[in-house]
């Protein structure tokens, strides 16, 4: 995810060490906060280290008595702006303040969320091994959708819509609705 | 177009979003629902928090890993239950047979099936001066592994990982393998090449975790630091609570889990002799050979393979060919006759060569069979007979075939019915003089359910014929390389049918494989890489 970062940081200092130390601990956080307005994950992550390499200019601004996270979510909210704006598509998802709505609406449902997604680990354990194949090649792998197709024997767009049921079978198991059984 | 909620459009459309796919029409009408309909908003930010989540917390796909660490005896007598099942299975077949007078073959049999068995993950592809620690499993080259711990005292060993991942490890060093895509390395040196289908390998250690994504990778791991060199390609990896970061081609990082991970230059220097087996392997033909014996392997699986001849560790007084299939209990093993020992598809490969008019490979098949598919790897050197057998049953019973090559070139397949009746399916002259001298796939496909027949050269269809006489068929007695014509002393020329050439591998199933099985017999055994 940050390649570029690590090239720059290679003879590290104290200052970037300490701020890779920051940044590391709080990069999962600033993926989600990313996310929530461009869900899909290659484009997050890039949004991500564009994000850590403007967090390292301007790294001397930070108040170390401060909470790190919520300073750099600030610069990933600019730089996820900046990223929607060249893209017609992204626009008209966010547009007519609905990027501010679902940022503030996210930081108050928080709490409510992290509930829930404590059991991700047991409904994740709980898929068909197919199903924990698929989710495991996709989400951790990263592999492309054409591979996990190959993979299955099934088309690409079959194989969107198989991620599509475990995921809600995943919610209804977090939800403590029914055991995650994808039909 | 208008969404609403709850429909099943707005769950496509949210899925759409997720995966990067949804169109700009889409997105304007998720726009409009979400501004309207707080309760659609709230869905909406529900399942992208599961999708982030999912996509940022690696740590929920190692739960194999870390449960293993945590109560390793119990996984590994877990792992070894099926296997314990499986010998005591053989066990009782075993005495069942002993009244048969057939106990050295099955206690050959029992040593060979140590390896191959289903819940394997890997293969021993290659050791060089290798002790293995006490109480821990002695491996031999060729021996598939199971999910279990490795623990490597000295020298240097090569695990092949069914994913194609290939790790040389070099002792002292501990390794345990999870799966084909996945293994923890305790501690100790070792140097892994992950090709793009094993793309996805995941390497851990006390420290980080970490995917390959494609490269060549060294690992130096002790209790408590980890170094990760970078040789080729790129690699991801993540420890503590750190996200996942990326290191490119010629950087090393060194990882404590306490502090942030050091960077420096990778050094090849630390993993030569690992390199150098890296090296020796890394020749194409090797890694074609290990790909061929994994496939091979697996292969030996298929309860319809009632012969499989693979040729493999043939000493030169070796007189009898193993049956590798692992599900045939009819046929033993085959005799050879005459017959020189000659260099296979790979150096590493050995092979049958024919030339004399003694040279052939006895073997006896009982049972009846309602469909049937013959392969073959062969060279053949010329074409000096009127016939030249593949595989031709004893003299002309009722129900057996001769599958041969005539002179021209012409692949020809016999069936012999009752009487004086038989039918011969000829192909067009297709081994010409191009392919003398070269690898080549032969297969015939029988298919005594819907009468078909066909004949295939390097993995394609090359002619097609209808079956007028139908199962069932036997063998009975019968050779590759030349044929035994019943017809005493002093046979006439026509009679006189061995191959000039060499024989590589031999399958016979006993169902009809369709055209992608037959192409994938041809891919996994070609010589050469590629399609």
């Amino acid at each position: 995810m940050s390649e570029d970062l690590t090239g720059r940081l290679d003879d590290s200092s104290a200052a970037q060490q300490r701020f890779l130390s920051l940044f590391l601990r709080s990069e999962r956080e600033i993926f989600r906060y990313v996310a929530v307005l461009v869900p899909n994950v290659t484009d997050a992550e890039d949004i991500v280290q564009q994000t850590a390499l403007a967090l390292w200019e301007k790294f001397d601004a930070y108040d170390p008595s401060q909470p790190f996270t919520p300073w750099a979510c600030r610069f990933a909210l600019n730089k996820a702006r900046q990223w929607i704006e060249r893209r017609q598509r992204w626009q008209a998802l966010l547009d007519h303040g609905l990027a501010e709505e679902l940022a503030q609406r996210r930081q108050e449902l928080q709490p409510e969320f992290e509930l829930r997604l404590k059991r991700l680990d047991g409904c994740l354990g709980k898929l068909p091994q197919v199903q924990r194949a698929l989710v495991q090649g996709y989400y951790f792998e990263r592999l492309g959708v054409e591979i996990l197709a190959e993979r299955l024997g099934r088309t690409p767009a079959a194989t969107y819509k198989s991620l599509q049921r475990i995921r809600h079978a995943l919610q209804h198991c977090l939800e403590g609705r029914m055991k995650p059984e994808a039909p | 177009m208008i969404l609403s909620f709850p429909s099943p459009e707005f769950d496509d459309a949210v899925a759409a979003v997720c995966h990067g796919s949804a169109t700009q029409e889409t997105m304007c009408a998720l726009n409009v629902l979400l501004r309207r309909d707080s309760i659609a908003r709230d869905e909406y930010l529900m399942r992208i928090e599961l999708h982030a989540r999912l996509a940022s917390e690696p740590d929920l796909f190692f739960h194999s890993a870390n449960e293993v660490e945590g109560a390793p005896a119990f996984h590994f007598e877990a792992a070894k239950r099926p296997r314990k099942l499986g010998r005591a299975l053989a066990l009782a077949a075993c005495f069942a047979l002993l009244a048969t007078g057939l106990r050295g073959w099955w206690f050959s049999r029992l040593a060979a099936r140590q390896g191959a068995t289903s819940s394997a993950v890997a293969m021993l592809a290659r050791a060089v001066d290798a002790r293995w620690g006490q109480n821990t499993p002695q491996p031999t080259v060729g021996t598939a592994l199971e999910p279990g711990r490795l623990r490597l005292e000295s020298g240097l060993a090569q695990v092949v990982f069914y994913s194609g991942a290939r790790v040389v490890m070099e002792g002292p060093a501990e390794l345990q393998l999870i799966s084909s895509m996945e293994a923890v390395c305790h501690a100790g040196r070792l140097l892994a090449e992950v090709p793009p289908p094993a793309r996805g390998f995941r390497l851990k250690t006390a420290q980080l975790n970490l995917v390959d994504l494609g490269t060549v990778f060294g690992v130096d791991a002790t209790d408590r630091q980890t170094e990760l060199h970078v040789f080729k390609g790129k690699v991801q990896f993540f420890s503590g609570t750190a996200a996942r970061r990326s290191m490119s081609e010629g950087q090393a990082a060194v990882v404590d889990g306490s502090t942030p991970p050091r960077f420096r230059a990778a050094s090849e220097a630390a993993f030569s002799p690992l390199f150098e087996l890296e090296k020796l392997s890394s020749a194409a033909e090797s890694v074609r050979y290990d790909q061929w014996r994994l496939w091979s392997a697996r292969l030996n699986q298929d309860p319809s393979l009632v012969v499989h001849l693979d040729l493999q560790n043939l000493g030169d007084s070796d007189w009898t060919l193993r049956n590798a299939s692992e599900k045939s209990r009819s046929v033993l093993e085959a005799t050879v006759v005459g017959c020189q020992r000659a260099e296979g598809r790979w150096p590493e490969k050995q092979a049958l060569e024919f030339q004399s008019v003694n040279d052939r490979v006895r073997l006896a098949v009982p049972g009846e069979f309602d469909s049937l598919t013959l392969s073959g790897w062969v060279r053949v050197q010329g074409l000096d007979r009127q016939f030249n057998s593949l595989f031709m049953c004893d003299g002309f019973e009722p129900g057996t075939v001769h599958w041969l090559i005539r002179n021209d070139g012409v692949l020809s397949l016999t069936v012999k019915g009752p009487e004086q009746q038989f039918q011969i399916m000829a192909s067009p002259p297709v081994l010409t003089l191009d392919k003398f001298g070269m690898w080549t796939h032969l297969a015939v496909v029988l298919d005594g359910k819907s009468r078909r027949l066909i004949h295939y050269v390097n993995g394609c269809p090359v002619a097609h014929s209808m079956l007028k006489l139908g199962p069932p068929y036997r063998f009975g007695s019968a050779e590759l390389g030349n044929w035994n014509a019943l017809s005493g002393p002093d046979p006439a020329p026509s009679l006189i049918r061995n191959l000039s050439g060499s024989l590589d591998e031999f399958e016979l199933f006993s169902r009809a494989l369709s055209e992608a099985e037959v192409y994938k017999l041809y891919t996994e055994g070609k010589p050469e890489p590629g399609r």
